[in-house]
């Protein structure tokens, strides 16, 4: 089977400034990866090439999403295709309610994909049935999109996006940072909700906790814009551990 | 009118009232000449330059009907339909007197008539006064709303010609006004003179779309304690659009509050202008004035000139002014493209949620859905969207 995300050899900056050193990683269909890393070294970098984001200069490498290249897609063509980011700071649009924008993304990705668009009502059903199941109450459709919400009712709204969009990948940027408790068991329920043979995660997190709740299948270390090791969901216990020190040392010293 | 007198000359025999009272007029007005930019108030509207522009803004009807409104409409200046409404007496045309504004001379001097209504009562139906036409417009409306009236007031400008527009607007002892202007097009110098008495409530809520040249002019005069107003206006320029707003917001007596936002979306070569000046009077005490400015800039030949002014004299009072002028969000409309919407239909959702934060102050959802409409039909010609949600 061929896999869903294969990132081969991935170089990329900014301004000029390297930020991803060759980077190589690759999601089969139903698998679950977590990535973490120390501060700065790469990891919504790595997020925002891969959603297409302007100023990113990819010098080398290349990145395959189900079968296409993605290094010349639009990051509303990235959308269409099935790639779906839960953003580490979401934003705020002022003016826009959360409905509008929700029932606008949809339905330019049903379009984007040669679907008929969704009607008011059967959006509106399928909006409601979406939020209460992460905890989220009508009004907050109502109101701007992200205006006024806390941190971790921004977070909720990231999956409550993605509950709605079905994506084939979920690239979740410390989606987990900022949730109490019970909010994060329902984030998590979001995610796990979205799992299935067909589709992958990609996994943001400096919290082994988040991975007790979303059992990933494999766990990689970033460092320096590369992953510098990969392993099971143990890996991630070590660095709780014992932190990134080896890793940081190691990619200094390379 | 850049040549007044043959105008007038032309036209005289036409006008009611005093003759020599107009004559007077005018030639106070040509005296003093059409405003200039090294005026103060004129700074940044070359008045002249202007009237020589032309746009190609179209005029979209904006759809009232399912208000179901008085309508007063007047066609080249000419009263066509007038409003009957129980709580709603119109009464006679009656001539301003000289003063010491230009653009108000030139009113007196050419006024053709305007609505003088006398508003008892809550009034039902919103009151549109509609300025249609192609030919040059001089008009002297003249509101009253007694102690506890309620209205709202429509000043709906479809003109693409020149008009004059003066509004003597008085609100008495706890009346409570709605003013909604769209301007979509042609030049407009609008003057509104606007007086509150003790909590007498106003909310003007203005829209331009276009225009060569869109000059809104308010001066508000509170003279007793509680009297509010809140004046919010949104502009979306494209072209040569020219849009400016002036205010003088003159809290004479304490207890009294203003809120001011203006916010200016500006494509082009399209030019926004705000100047807001608000006057403490000394025993004006516990005032509240808040007054802001924001603009998008989209485009680098575009310009926003804000210019907030404060005056006080009196000591205990809130007074505060922000400005902020800057370039579409990249990050947002990254947010907006990453979720699937193509760049057009990005642009367009920011920038309709920029203007919404103005359009979003109209209480009366049906009246806001009207104006939405408009403001949607334009951004989406201006970024050739197609079905734009
Ligand atoms: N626009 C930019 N201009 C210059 N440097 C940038 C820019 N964006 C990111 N960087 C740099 O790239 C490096 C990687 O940043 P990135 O945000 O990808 O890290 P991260 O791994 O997500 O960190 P964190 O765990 O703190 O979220 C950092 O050193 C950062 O300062
Ligand atoms: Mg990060």
């Amino acid at each position: 089977m061929s896999a869903l995300l294969n990132i081969d050899n991935l170089h990329a900056g900014i301004d000029g400034t390297p930020i991803l050193n060759g980077l190589s990683l690759s999601i089969q269909p139903g698998e679950v990866h977590a990535i973490m890393g120390p501060n700065g070294s790469g990891k919504s970098t790595l997020s925002y090439v891969l959603s297409g984001k302007d100023g990113y200069e990819v010098s080398e490498g290349e990145m395959m999403f189900a079968g296409q290249s993605l290094a010349d897609m639009a990051p509303e063509e990235r959308a269409i295709a099935g790639l779906f980011l839960a953003f580490q700071y979401p934003l705020e649009i002022p003016g826009v309610t959360n409905m509008t924008f929700l029932k606008t993304s949809l339905n330019a990705i049903l379009r984007g994909r040669g679907e008929d668009e969704m009607d008011a009502a059967s959006f509106l059903r399928l909006a409601r049935e979406k939020s209460r199941a992460l905890g989220m109450n009508d009004e907050m459709l109502k109101r701007q999109l992200n205006v006024g919400f806390s941190g971790g009712e921004k977070k909720r709204n990231e999956i409550l996006q993605m509950a709605m969009l079905e994506p084939k990948l979920a690239i979740l940027d410390e989606t987990d940072s900022g949730l109490d408790i019970d909010a994060l068991k329902t984030v998590a329920e979001g995610v796990n909700a979205l799992r299935a043979p067909d589709r992958g995660m990609l996994v943001i997190t400096h919290y082994q906790r988040l991975l007790d709740f979303i059992k990933p299948d494999v766990v990689h270390v970033m460092a320096a814009g590369r992953i510098v090791k990969s392993g099971g969901p143990e890996l991630a216990l070590e660095l709780e551990k014992s932190g990134y020190a080896e890793y940081v040392g190691e990619t200094v010293n390379a | 009118m850049l040549d007044a007198q043959s105008y007038f000359d032309r036209v005289s025999g036409d006008l009611s009232g005093d003759a020599t009272a107009r004559a007077a007029a005018l030639a106070a007005a040509e005296a003093a000449g059409l405003p200039t930019r090294r005026q103060e108030a004129w700074h940044y509207t070359d008045v002249t330059r202007l009237l020589g522009k032309r746009t190609d803004d179209t005029i979209g009807a904006v759809d009232f009907a399912p208000l179901n409104p008085l309508m007063a409409v007047f066609d080249n200046g000419a009263l066509r339909e007038a409003p009957v409404a129980e709580g709603l007496a119109l009464h006679d045309f009656e001539a301003a007197p000289i003063g010491d504004n230009a653009m108000l001379n030139y009113n007196a001097a050419l006024a053709q008539g305007g609505l003088n209504a006398e508003i008892s009562g809550a009034l039902a139906q919103p009151l549109i006064v509609t300025t249609q036409g192609d030919e040059p417009v001089h008009l002297h409306h003249k509101i009253t709303l007694a102690p506890k009236a309620k209205a709202v007031l429509v000043d709906n400008h479809m003109s693409c010609g020149y008009t004059n527009a003066r509004f003597d607007i008085t609100l008495g002892a706890d009346a409570e006004l709605t003013l909604i202007r769209v301007q979509q097009a042609g030049h407009q110098i609008g003057t509104s003179q606007i007086e509150l008495a003790e909590n007498a409530r106003v909310k003007s809520v203005a829209l331009v779309t276009g225009g060569a040249l869109a000059r809104h002019e308010a001066n508000v005069a509170f003279a007793a304690a509680g009297a509010h107003a809140e004046l919010h206006s949104a502009v979306l320029g494209r072209g040569d659009n020219h849009a400016d707003f002036t205010y003088v917001i003159d809290h004479q007596a304490a207890e009294t509050s203003s809120n001011t936002t203006a916010y200016n979306v500006l494509d082009a070569a399209s030019r926004g202008v705000f100047q807001g000046k608000v006057i403490v009077r000394k025993d004006a005490q516990h005032v509240d004035a808040q007054m802001q400015t924001r603009a998008m800039m989209l485009s680098e030949g575009a310009e926003m000139d804000a210019k907030p002014e404060l005056e006080i004299y009196a000591d205990d009072v809130v007074c505060a002014h922000g400005s902020a002028i800057g370039e579409l969000d990249k990050d947002a409309l990254f947010f907006l493209r990453a979720r699937g919407l193509d760049e057009a239909s990005a642009i367009y959702l920011l920038v309709a949620g920029f203007i919404e934060q103005v359009l979003s102050h109209i209480d009366d959802e049906v009246m806001a859905d009207s104006l939405r409409a408009l403001v949607a039909q334009k951004i989406a010609a201006q970024f050739s969207i197609e079905g734009a949600a």
